[in-house]
């Protein structure tokens, strides 16, 4: 599992397993639309600014080619061929299990573990998407080693990278909320995200509870010592059991400030923010094959029940197996 | 009770104000119920005539003079201009945020600097008006102004997008459920409590933004329709008051150099190596980097490091004739003597070079692009050393700064200083 797969595997996995229609509806029904680009020899994607009128040559250039990768444009444009006459864009997030900042498992590339650590930070990314901000037409693919979140939804298919790094801070956690107000005597108080229960606050607590629990100590939080953080792992249980503001007096009100500056900024790491924010970023295509460790990218039908090491694997792979 | 349009300029019940007394004529006319009003606004200082208007016409120009000495700091009084917070002086008020937005709209392009000044003062005069209103009435005048502006008072967020956009908000700050924005009463006790603010924190940033969009649709028709000569009269004198402020000579302290024609003498080390050409490698960090934001700064703003004031290049040069004319032609030549020449292969860097100087990426900077990206300033000299080791040939000069632009400073005012220059301030030279 996760080999790098020879140029014979790619043609066997092309010409044999691989079909047009494993392609999602929302690219094939405007190919014609993306740019789209190739892999051929393993040192990225080089071979831009592809066009395909249409799913026939698409189909043909694949089978022939069998590239070491295979990627399609997150945007729509009136010149695909030039990247010209933008018309939109998906919104994406690109969850990828070897960059999430806190991995227990602490293997080198990917494992199952780090692959389920990815698939919980899916649910929850995509809880807020549905639930926070009412966004539909949302489809997960599996990417080979991660996932990404390809939102379809049209109030947010012309939004630009302003708006889109926003969405990004607010789905993920990035920014430690604000909440202050005015009391009857007009002081302006302040309140921990913990006491807000819905919204950003809500949100940002969510996420900030998965780093501090998935925490295994090795990792650097700006101002925060290695003393700290023993005891921040030793009292992470009254986490665990939502009780925040005994963590909070017990770890002092000043280090709590700066941990959770530190974890807002680990918690920035859970995507990669560059793909969220480029209008014009390419993605693998779904249905293509991840030739770094051998599995195919993958649309997801069912986040709980998909399994990539079940549901993501060339037939050459098991058959070597 | 205060009127909805006292905050909100674009109510309905304004734009009838408008309607029924924006008699353009009538502008400069004194006006006595408003002298009434100002002498008789609490707290408002009468010592000095020149300090109070008597028309809308120069009530126009207060409102931005305000905005300008409150920013200013230094001099600002605020009892010169109390009567900015009477809720009785509305309906003229009213009038003339509609006057000076024709007028901005009318001559200045929505990107400029006057457009910015005029947009920012109006949401700083609506956050402090929200602010004194009495807090018994705060929260119904507040409902009533947030269903004016957005039709409803659970807007969904992509409503506020433009405000996203140009960051006026920041979603994270936002109590959202199900897309929709709560700025209701609806919510459970300890969260209205957060609502309160975020209500009248977006209350100024949406009229901002229709104030932007405003002189967005006034600067297109101008450009069909020549606007009447007074609001180009007073967009002039807009312009002047805002240039003033600008390039007015504030007391400065030792060390600093104000804007001025580049000496290329003082340049340190690192740049003049630059300029001669860069080879492949360090070529474009150098150029788009470390050149552009150093010849800008220095041309434009060399006093950055010590004011620590976010400007735009645009303030300084408004017509961007300097860049355009002395800054990039230097850029270019540099870019020019690299090996190979930097455009010739990668021509997108000039795209960068006037990202760089925060007109996004576009060929050339232009004003309706301004603030697509951020004016950077120029690199450290410990970054130098890390990424452009190559360029970094210190001098006995060097050892003493930690930026080329201080560099460029220090040597300018040790060049003066040798000549006797009467500018320097607290120089020892005899003034």
């Amino acid at each position: 599992m996760f080999q790098e797969a020879t140029p014979k595997d790619r043609k066997k996995y092309y010409t044999r397993e691989w079909r047009i229609e494993k392609i999602p509806d929302f690219i094939r029904e405007n190919i014609h639309l993306r740019e789209f680009g190739f892999d051929h020899t393993g040192q990225g994607p080089n071979d831009r600014y592809k066009f395909f009128p249409n799913e026939k040559l698409l189909t043909k250039f694949i089978r022939y080619r069998a590239p070491y990768a295979a990627y399609s444009s997150v945007a729509l444009y009136d010149r695909p061929w030039k990247r010209e006459g933008w018309i939109s864009s998906e919104l994406v997030f690109d969850v990828d299990a070897k960059d999430i900042p806190v991995r227990p498992c602490k293997c080198d590339n990917v494992c199952e573990k780090c692959l389920d650590q990815a698939k919980e930070i899916v649910a929850m990314i995509i809880d807020t998407l549905e639930d926070d901000l009412g966004l539909e037409e949302i489809h997960i693919i599996y990417s080979g080693r991660g996932y990404h979140i390809r939102v379809l939804d049209p109030i947010i298919l012309k939004s630009d990278s302003e708006v889109r790094s926003q969405i990004l801070k607010y789905v993920i956690g990035g920014d430690v909320p604000r909440l202050s107000y005015t009391d009857f005597d007009g002081n302006i108080r302040n309140l921990d995200h913990f006491m807000v229960p819905l919204g950003y606050p809500k949100v940002f607590t969510e996420r900030s509870r998965y780093i501090i629990l998935h925490l295994n100590g090795d990792e650097r939080i700006e101002d925060i010592t290695r003393q700290t953080m023993n005891k921040i792992l030793e009292y992470r249980n009254l986490i665990r059991a939502d009780r925040w503001g005994e963590f909070k007096g017990i770890i002092g009100p000043m280090v709590y400030k700066r941990l959770i500056k530190g974890v807002a900024k680990l918690n920035l790491q859970l995507v990669d923010a560059r793909v969220t924010v480029d209008l014009k970023r390419i993605l693998r295509l779904p249905s293509s094959l991840h030739s770094k460790v051998s599995m195919i990218c993958t649309h997801v039908d069912d986040l709980e029940s998909f399994d990539p090491l079940r549901d993501a694997v060339p037939d050459f792979v098991k058959e070597k197996s | 009770m205060i009127s909805t349009f006292f905050i909100n300029p674009f109510s309905q019940e304004a734009k009838k104000i408008v309607k029924a007394n924006g008699d353009l004529n009538k502008i400069i006319e004194e006006n006595e119920r408003l002298l009434n009003i100002i002498e008789y606004t609490t707290g408002q200082i009468l010592d000095d005539d020149s300090k109070i208007p008597g028309s809308l016409w120069e009530l126009s120009i207060k409102r931005i003079e305000w905005y300008l000495e409150k920013k200013n700091r230094q001099r600002y009084q605020p009892g010169y201009y109390r009567f900015l917070f009477n809720p009785k002086i509305a309906k003229f008020d009213v009038i003339t945020f509609h006057i000076l937005a024709q007028a901005i709209g009318a001559k200045f392009n929505p990107n400029s600097r006057e457009s910015r000044i005029f947009i920012e003062s109006e949401g700083e005069i609506v956050k402090e008006r929200i602010l004194r209103i009495e807090h018994q009435i705060r929260d119904d005048i507040i409902s009533k102004i947030l269903r004016e502006l957005l039709n409803c008072e659970k807007p969904h967020w992509i409503q506020l997008e433009k405000l996203l956009e140009n960051r006026r908000i920041k979603l994270t700050e936002l109590i959202l459920n199900d897309g929709k924005v709560i700025l209701d009463k609806s919510a459970p006790k300890r969260i209205q409590q957060i609502i309160n603010p975020i209500r009248e924190n977006i209350i100024p940033a949406l009229i901002m933004q229709e104030t932007q969009e405003y002189l967005h649709k006034v600067h297109e028709m101008a450009a069909k329709i020549e606007p009447h000569p007074i609001l180009v009269e007073l967009a002039d004198k807009i312009q002047e008051k805002i240039s003033q402020e600008f390039f007015i000579p504030k007391k400065t302290g030792p060390g600093t150099i104000k804007a001025s024609k580049l000496d290329f003498d003082a340049f340190p080390p690192c740049i003049k190596n630059t300029m001669k050409g860069v080879k492949a490698g360090n070529r474009n960090d150098a150029i788009v980097l470390l050149l552009t934001s150093f010849l800008s700064y220095a041309r434009l703003y060399p006093a950055v490091f010590k004011e620590r004031k976010p400007h735009k290049v645009s303030d300084f040069d408004p017509t961007l004739n300097i860049t355009l004319n002395e800054i990039l032609p230097i850029i270019y030549e540099a870019a020019d003597n690299c090996e190979p020449p930097l455009f010739q292969d990668d021509p997108q860097e000039k795209l960068n070079i006037t990202a760089k100087l925060g007109f996004g990426l576009h060929e050339t900077p232009k004003l309706e692009n301004e603030g697509e990206s951020k004016w950077y300033t120029p690199m450290s000299c410990e970054k130098i050393k890390i990424h452009l080791p190559i360029l970094c040939k210190p001098d006995n000069l060097c050892e003493k700064i930690q930026n080329p632009l201080t560099y460029y400073n220090r040597k300018r005012w040790q060049k003066k200083k040798e000549k006797g220059d009467k500018d320097i301030p607290g120089s020892n030279t005899k003034r």
